[in-house]
């Protein structure tokens, strides 16, 4: 068994498992670990056959315990330092290859990991991200969470309409947090981590589906109810649009050889019934954005000068000089500005800490622009705007795959 | 009489003619060291030149952050103030081997002294050039993080560590070049604590209520953002 990522006495308790089909991971757990136990069981009471299936709960500094019962064994183990991802995000990454390599050493067919709060966190989840994995030979099974139209910015703005373009699958939620995975998956992301070890480890959650894609694996979404998220501090937006955009920008540069040979994009097959989404709160404050957006473009001029192409930056300036009713960013400078990042990011610019944090007002400016565009729409309205986004991502690939082989012949 | 005058004067004029004579050899070995550093230089120039035009050197200087430096170089271009800057060294060289030509205690003595002293001139080069990439990277990750974090003077913040550290870097290499001495060091002192009192003033004076309000308005801001339905992830 290759369990050189946990402790040992968790080692001792996981070689008394036998035979164990599904691994089930579950991270910042603290507190609840009886509550999870108890909701796993029931999601396995709701398979025709429920398979023999290890829980590993994220059990903080205390000493691993293990509860080994028919069909679960619940073992309660230290899987990372952090108690959520936005306390140590590195901590928080670590424990997901914590538990891709328990699932390999216990020989497990699907592995599952429960990232979000579980406060609403329903044994459907779990079967849902399960079964597309054990039963049906799908091997990246992402989740498909119920969300109203201010939820998941970074997701509608950067990620998924990125990932879109690059890989070619339409995908909610490429980065999780919540994952199922098969056993042929968990495989190549263990070994890529091994090659990276030594070397900066990145968020796992970033290369998951570029990893897929190479395998030429078999991709689904699954749906999930609603996402409990804590409100931000907006203080450490940048930090976090950081830790995030690294990993995806540093994934992109490892797999340029797989995302320029893909055209197009296709949705993929989905799982379950769609939920309602949870009540929107209180209108989005669109002054406040647009002056953050206002003191970026007035001082950062510098700094975007050396990323982003001069009619860009022309469009930045024609944007910070418009009246708060009509500000609107376009699409097709949104796209230029996430693809002209990344190529910074590549070519190493400027220092890439100075890039992604210059990057906040700008993200803010999106954000501000589609509070002002989708202030009283409907849910079908707001798909509609982010398909219109998407494909804006998809025109302007080639732009990017241009710039990417010959960076030099465009200087800004 | 005369014929004493006529000694003299042809006794005088053989020992400055021959020690003219015994010059000349050191004079010509100086204008040929000259003549030979000209040339090279102007070919090593020329070879450097080509070389970073190639590399597109003027872009790059531009894209490592360097902005100024084009405006101090001679036509817009530190290509031409990188081939410049060399050629000059090597004619500098020609210069101190012909003058050590002359074989004399007094060129001697010059020669070792400059390059006794040329070490001090590396490394108060050394400390520039690391002290002005310091500055710009502080003054970035200031400009930065201030215009994240709302800060209607973030350039004001930014300007003011690229110059504290600034005038660390020119006392630190001045130190290094032995010019000024302790006059160097108190003015430094000077300035350094000046510039922190007029700030600590500015801020506790002039500015009180300017940076609370700032402070207060984030503060509100932050509240007010937290209450918003807005989720990044």
């Amino acid at each position: 068994m290759d369990f050189d990522a946990i402790p040992q006495p968790a080692v001792e308790h996981l070689a008394q498992v036998q035979g164990a089909e599904l691994l089930i991971g579950v991270l910042g757990a603290n507190g609840t670990s009886s509550a999870v136990a108890s909701m796993v069981r029931q999601a396995l009471e709701g398979f025709p056959h429920p398979p023999r299936a290890v829980l590993v709960v994220d059990k903080g500094a205390a000493e691993p315990r293990l509860e080994n019962e028919q069909p679960l064994a619940v073992l309660f183990c230290r899987l990372s330092d952090a108690t959520s991802s936005a306390a140590s995000p590195q901590g928080f990454f670590s424990a997901y290859h914590t538990i891709f390599g328990i699932g390999r050493g216990i020989g497990a067919r699907a592995c599952t990991v429960i990232a979000s709060q579980l406060q609403t966190v329903t044994p459907l989840w779990i079967t849902q991200l399960v079964r597309p994995a054990l039963d049906m030979e799908f091997d990246l099974v992402t989740p498909r969470y119920a969300r109203h139209k201010w939820e998941g910015l970074i997701n509608r703005s950067v990620l998924s309409p990125l990932s879109r373009a690059l890989y070619g699958k339409r995908i909610q939620n490429p980065m999780g947090p919540d994952l199922g995975l098969s056993a042929r998956m968990m495989q190549p992301l263990i070994e890529d981590q091994a090659k990276a070890r030594g070397a900066s480890r990145g968020n796992p959650l970033a290369s998951v589906l570029a990893t897929a894609v190479r395998c030429n694996f078999q991709i689904c979404e699954a749906q999930v109810g609603a996402r409990l998220q804590p409100p931000l501090d907006w203080m450490n937006l940048s930090s976090l649009l950081a830790q995030i955009l690294g990993p995806v920008f540093l994934d992109v540069e490892q797999n340029a050889a797989v995302w320029q040979r893909v055209r197009g994009s296709h949705a993929v097959p989905g799982f379950g019934p769609a939920e309602t989404a949870p009540e929107e709160g209180g209108p989005v404050d669109a002054g406040r954005l647009i002056e953050s957006f206002h003191l970026g473009a007035k001082n950062l001029q510098d700094v975007w000068s050396l990323v982003l192409p001069p009619t860009v930056l022309l469009e930045i300036r024609k944007l910070s000089r418009l009246p708060l009713e009509q500000f609107r960013m376009l699409d097709e400078v949104w796209v230029s500005i996430v693809y002209d990042f990344a190529l910074a990011h590549r070519v190493r610019t400027i220092n890439r800490d100075h890039l992604l944090r210059s990057f906040t007002p700008l993200y803010l400016g999106w954000i501000a622009s589609y509070a002002q565009e989708m202030g009283s729409a409907g849910p079908f309205e707001v798909e509609a705007r982010l398909e219109r986004l998407a494909q804006a991502y998809e025109a302007g690939k080639p732009y990017l795959v241009s710039r990417w082989r010959w960076p030099d012949r465009f200087n800004p | 009489m005369w014929e004493q005058v006529q000694q003299a004067l042809s006794r005088s004029t053989a020992r400055t003619l021959s020690q003219v004579a015994s010059l000349l050899p050191g004079i010509v070995a100086l204008l040929l060291a000259l003549l030979i550093s000209i040339v090279l230089a102007w070919l090593i120039a020329g070879i450097l030149r080509r070389s970073l035009s190639r590399i597109q050197f003027d872009d790059r200087v531009f894209r490592w952050g360097f902005l100024s430096l084009p405006e101090w170089s001679p036509g817009k271009s530190p290509t031409l103030l990188a081939a410049r800057v060399v050629a000059w060294t090597v004619v500098f060289i020609g210069f101190v081997i012909g003058v050590s030509a002359f074989d004399s205690t007094l060129t001697s003595a010059l020669v070792l002294r400059v390059f006794e002293y040329l070490p001090n001139v590396l490394a108060a080069i050394l400390v520039l050039v690391v002290g002005s990439v310091v500055a710009r990277f502080l003054a970035r990750s200031v400009l930065i993080d201030a215009v994240n974090m709302n800060l209607q003077y973030a350039r004001l913040l930014s300007a003011g560590v690229r110059w504290m550290v600034m005038v660390l870097t020119v006392a630190m290499a001045l130190e290094h070049l032995t010019i000024g001495g302790g006059i160097i060091r108190l003015a430094f002192g000077i300035l350094f604590g000046g510039i922190v009192l007029a700030l600590a003033l500015a801020v506790g004076l002039g500015s009180k209520d300017l940076v609370s309000r700032s402070i207060q308005r984030e503060a509100n801001r932050a509240a007010e953002q937290s209450e918003e339905p807005v989720r990044h992830l």
